[in-house]
């Protein structure tokens, strides 16, 4: 829906996590539909203040008449950035991924160097916070040890950056997840899904990688796999922004069979635990916080991995969906954006801690960093609570890998028995 | 395209539509509250009114017009709804106060009298607020709140401003959430030389834990304090909202939000699935049984053409009273324009007439013959409506 569906009746505006801290920033009914009216092509951009932005979507899901605020934000935010010089962090973040890339490439000395006062220093004249720290980078990522696994269901795993570059280990147990329910796991090479490109004003690169990982994807959509990914925001822009701002050809039908990975496992996971006559997918004892990512709610699928808490035995949660984080993948990196980060990451961390629950579980990785930050405690993805569960479970895969069977016919080699 | 099983999926997340939810899920019922977006209770003062329009709300529904939803639900269900929903209230830290036998009068931003039944507990010392000195406090740069629309009209009033060193109702809400601002503005009010009274605040007392708030300035003051509802954004709006929506989250519900539904299934006399259109694909829910509470005009669940109007969902029989010409009164400010007595007519079991569908309720202000402007009853209808529906379908499901 357009601007002029709207009838300005501020839901937005309620919903805007920027706005409540941040009073330079007018709020998405004004920056979004009430400002469209005033922008023309043929004229230079004067609305600096739509950069305050952070889309988390909030104000598009909240409305009821299905106008797309944050779209229009965007735009306008996008054209900003083609008429003015933009700052460097902005490109800086807008290369997340080649970043990362050689980050992950020379993991042992990056993480050495990132939490050094003076690395923070020479960052912040980048425009770079100091505050929280850069994930840690893995240099066995999963683009360097990935192989296809498993037997069934054909799915083409989309892993993202964080998972990819940071999280490795996260990565290779949702892989083992998929498998276990009865998939035969691709991960073929990819790109970055574009979102840090495009929140940072360079529609021309997200456009790249938006289109190298369309055709691979549409390659493996047309010889019947489905594609799942994990992070929200990943799976945002693949299914929403592809066919939408970014206009990738075939996008749509890549759309129409990309997954998230608890919307992919729950009918399957159901089934098994039908078939066994069972009711509990496994034995979890927390009590964990779950805060549920902005891009996750923008994607309108519910909140899948709820469904998968459900059927873990001493797990008590509480879900945590009014406020946003306030890091929103690189906004809050940004030192221009530091204390409306820091203020948001506060107001979520003391939700989290009301909870009186000893862990924060999220399925977006930017989540995950803010809130174990500011919340001091935890942080995990569901992937590992479920993994956890499954493993200990009735549903673990009792087949030995070959390597156990050799170790147990030889118990010295482990030290004990079998 | 995804696919999710429920035992009921309710349409609409209002107050009705949460209420319903709310009870169902508390039964146990795997429940699912579908919604377009945030409703019009975020825009909402927060006040229940209940029957504004008779001095006993009570007593005024036997005086209602036999069709009218709350004579459909009959009294005492009506009755037990709004007590569960004090309630649940209670529970979710957001107390109300208020007699369901007589209706209360509280202070508006423009000096004129609200007449509603249940008030949020930070609006409960307003009711009778001609009687005592009341000390306005707003804020510098606030916007939409002017204080001397309540000086001009009272006479029992003076105002002082705070800076607060932000300018909206949110932003001056979620200072109201750190324990420290609340102390440095009770540091100043007690600066201030006031004649005995109480003081009285827009609607900004933290969005968190305004009981908190409210009893923090109450004892460094040693004076009542009490909200004046603000035009949108609303806190106390949303805080309702809020605590419904959390409420329906922690008895284990589904939430689909920002998803309108783009068709159903039917089958012999059955709603057997919806689907949902989502901003990115199509998911499909199937149920057992369909709650409907898209709301009216507003709300979206009432769509307007040139002669007839559209139940926007399942395309029911809409009751409309006569040709448009019809439809309104000359003077736009006179409650009670014919169009509002518009909606879904509903049988003892709040299902909607003529369809044959017998899976399917429907509550809240879709419902026909309500007339929510004349008679007053926005959130006490749909909270009673919302209950009524849900117990009938608590019936169908078990």
């Amino acid at each position: 829906m357009s601007f002029e569906h709207c009838m300005r009746c501020t839901v937005c505006v309620e919903n805007c996590p920027v706005a409540k801290v941040e009073p330079r920033f007018p709020g998405p009914k004004q920056a979004g539909p009430d400002a469209q009216r005033f922008r023309l092509d043929g004229e230079k951009s004067v609305d600096a203040w739509v950069n305050y932005c952070s889309h988390c979507m909030r104000c598009q899901v909240a409305c009821p008449y299905g106008v797309e605020v944050a779209d229009i934000i965007l735009k306008a935010r996008l054209k900003y950035s083609k008429e003015h010089f933009s700052p460097l962090s902005s490109h800086l973040f807008a290369n997340a991924y080649h970043l990362s890339k050689m980050g992950s490439l020379a993991a042992p000395v990056m993480n050495r160097i990132t939490p050094l006062p003076v690395f923070k220093q020479a960052m912040g004249l980048l425009g770079v916070s100091d505050v929280p720290d850069l994930p840690e980078f893995r240099f066995l990522s999963l683009e360097r040890t990935r192989r296809s696994k498993g037997r069934g269901r054909r799915v083409v795993f989309f892993h993202g950056c964080h998972l990819n570059f940071n999280r490795p280990d996260i990565g290779r147990k949702a892989i083992d997840l998929l498998v276990a329910f009865g998939c035969r796991v691709a991960i073929p090479r990819q790109q970055c899904c574009g979102l840090p490109a495009l929140g940072n004003g360079d529609l021309e690169m997200a456009r790249k990688f938006a289109l190298k990982n369309a055709s691979m994807l549409t390659r493996y959509v047309n010889r019947g796999f489905d594609v799942v990914y994990s992070c929200p925001s990943c799976g945002l822009t693949l299914t929403r922004e592809y066919p939408g701002i970014l206009d990738v050809p075939g996008a749509r039908k890549v759309a129409e069979n990309t997954y998230h990975i608890f919307e992919y496992l729950l009918p399957l996971v159901q089934d098994r635990l039908d078939a066994k006559g069972l009711r509990s997918i496994g034995r979890v004892e927390a009590s964990i916080a779950y805060h549920v990512p902005c891009h996750l709610r923008a994607l309108g699928i519910g909140y899948p991995s709820v469904g998968l808490f459900e059927m873990i035995d001493g797990l008590s949660f509480t879900v945590l969906d009014n406020d946003c984080c306030g890091l929103s993948g690189t906004y809050g990196f940004k030192k221009r954006n530091r204390e409306t980060a820091a203020k948001l990451g506060a107001i979520a961390a003391g939700a989290v801690r009301e909870t009186g629950c000893e862990l924060v579980v999220s399925d977006c990785g930017a989540c995950r960093i803010q809130l174990g930050h500011y919340a001091a405690m935890p942080a995990m993805d569901p992937i590992e609570i479920v993994a956890d569960a499954v493993s200990s479970g009735p549903l673990a895969n009792k087949r030995r890998t070959l390597a156990e069977r050799v170790a147990s016919l030889f118990p010295s080699i482990k030290g004990g028995t079998p | 395209m995804g696919e999710h099983g429920y035992d009921v999926v309710i349409i609409g997340g209002g107050v009705a539509g949460l209420t319903a939810s709310i009870y169902l899920a508390g039964k146990g019922f795997r429940t699912a509250l579908v919604s377009r977006g945030d409703p019009a209770c975020c825009l909402s003062t927060g006040c229940i009114d209940v029957l504004g329009a008779h001095e006993d709300p009570m007593k005024g529904i036997d005086r209602l017009p036999r069709n009218h939803p709350y004579r459909i639900a009959g009294r005492r269900t009506v009755i037990d709804a709004l007590e569960a929903f004090l309630g649940l209230m209670e529970e979710r830290g957001l107390p109300y106060r208020g007699s369901l036998g007589r209706n209360t009068g509280i202070l508006t931003p423009i000096g004129t009298t609200k007449t509603t039944c249940l008030v949020p507990i930070t609006m409960e010392a307003s009711s009778g607020f001609t009687t005592t000195h009341i000390h306005v406090v707003s804020f510098k740069g606030l916007r939409d709140f002017y204080p001397s629309y309540i000086t001009s009209r009272l006479a029992n009033t003076s105002v002082s401003v705070f800076d607060a060193g932000t300018s909206s109702t949110l932003g001056l809400a979620t200072k109201f959430d750190e324990p420290s601002f609340v102390d440095d503005f009770c540091a100043w009010l007690s600066g201030l030389e006031l004649p005995p009274g109480k003081i009285a605040v827009p609607a900004v007392l933290g969005l968190k834990d305004p009981k908190a708030v409210l009893q923090r300035i109450r004892a460094s003051t040693g004076r009542e304090i009490f909200e004046i509802p603000t035009l949108p954004p609303s806190v106390p709006g949303i805080r309702l909202f809020r605590a419904l929506k959390d409420a329906f989250l922690a008895r284990g519900g589904h939430l689909y939000w920002g998803n309108a539904v783009a068709s159903v299934e039917t089958r012999s006399g059955q709603v057997e699935a919806i689907t949902m259109a989502g901003p990115c694909r199509p998911s499909r829910a199937h149920a057992r049984a369909f709650i409907l509470a898209t709301g009216s005009f507003v709300g979206g669940g009432l769509f307007a053409q040139r002669g007839s109007v559209r139940e926007t969902v399942f395309d029911l029989d809409v009751k409309v009273p006569g040709p448009r010409r019809d439809w309104f009164l000359n003077d736009f400010f006179s409650p009670g324009h014919p169009v509002e007595a518009s909606g879904i007519e509903v049988d003892s079991s709040f299902r909607p007439l003529g369809c044959g569908l017998k899976n399917l309720f429907a509550c809240g202000s879709i419902l026909a013959h309500g007339e929510i402007m004349r008679h007053r009853c926005g959130h006490g209808l749909a909270i009673a409506t919302g209950s009524a529906a849900a117990r009938a379908c608590e019936r169908l499901l078990s």
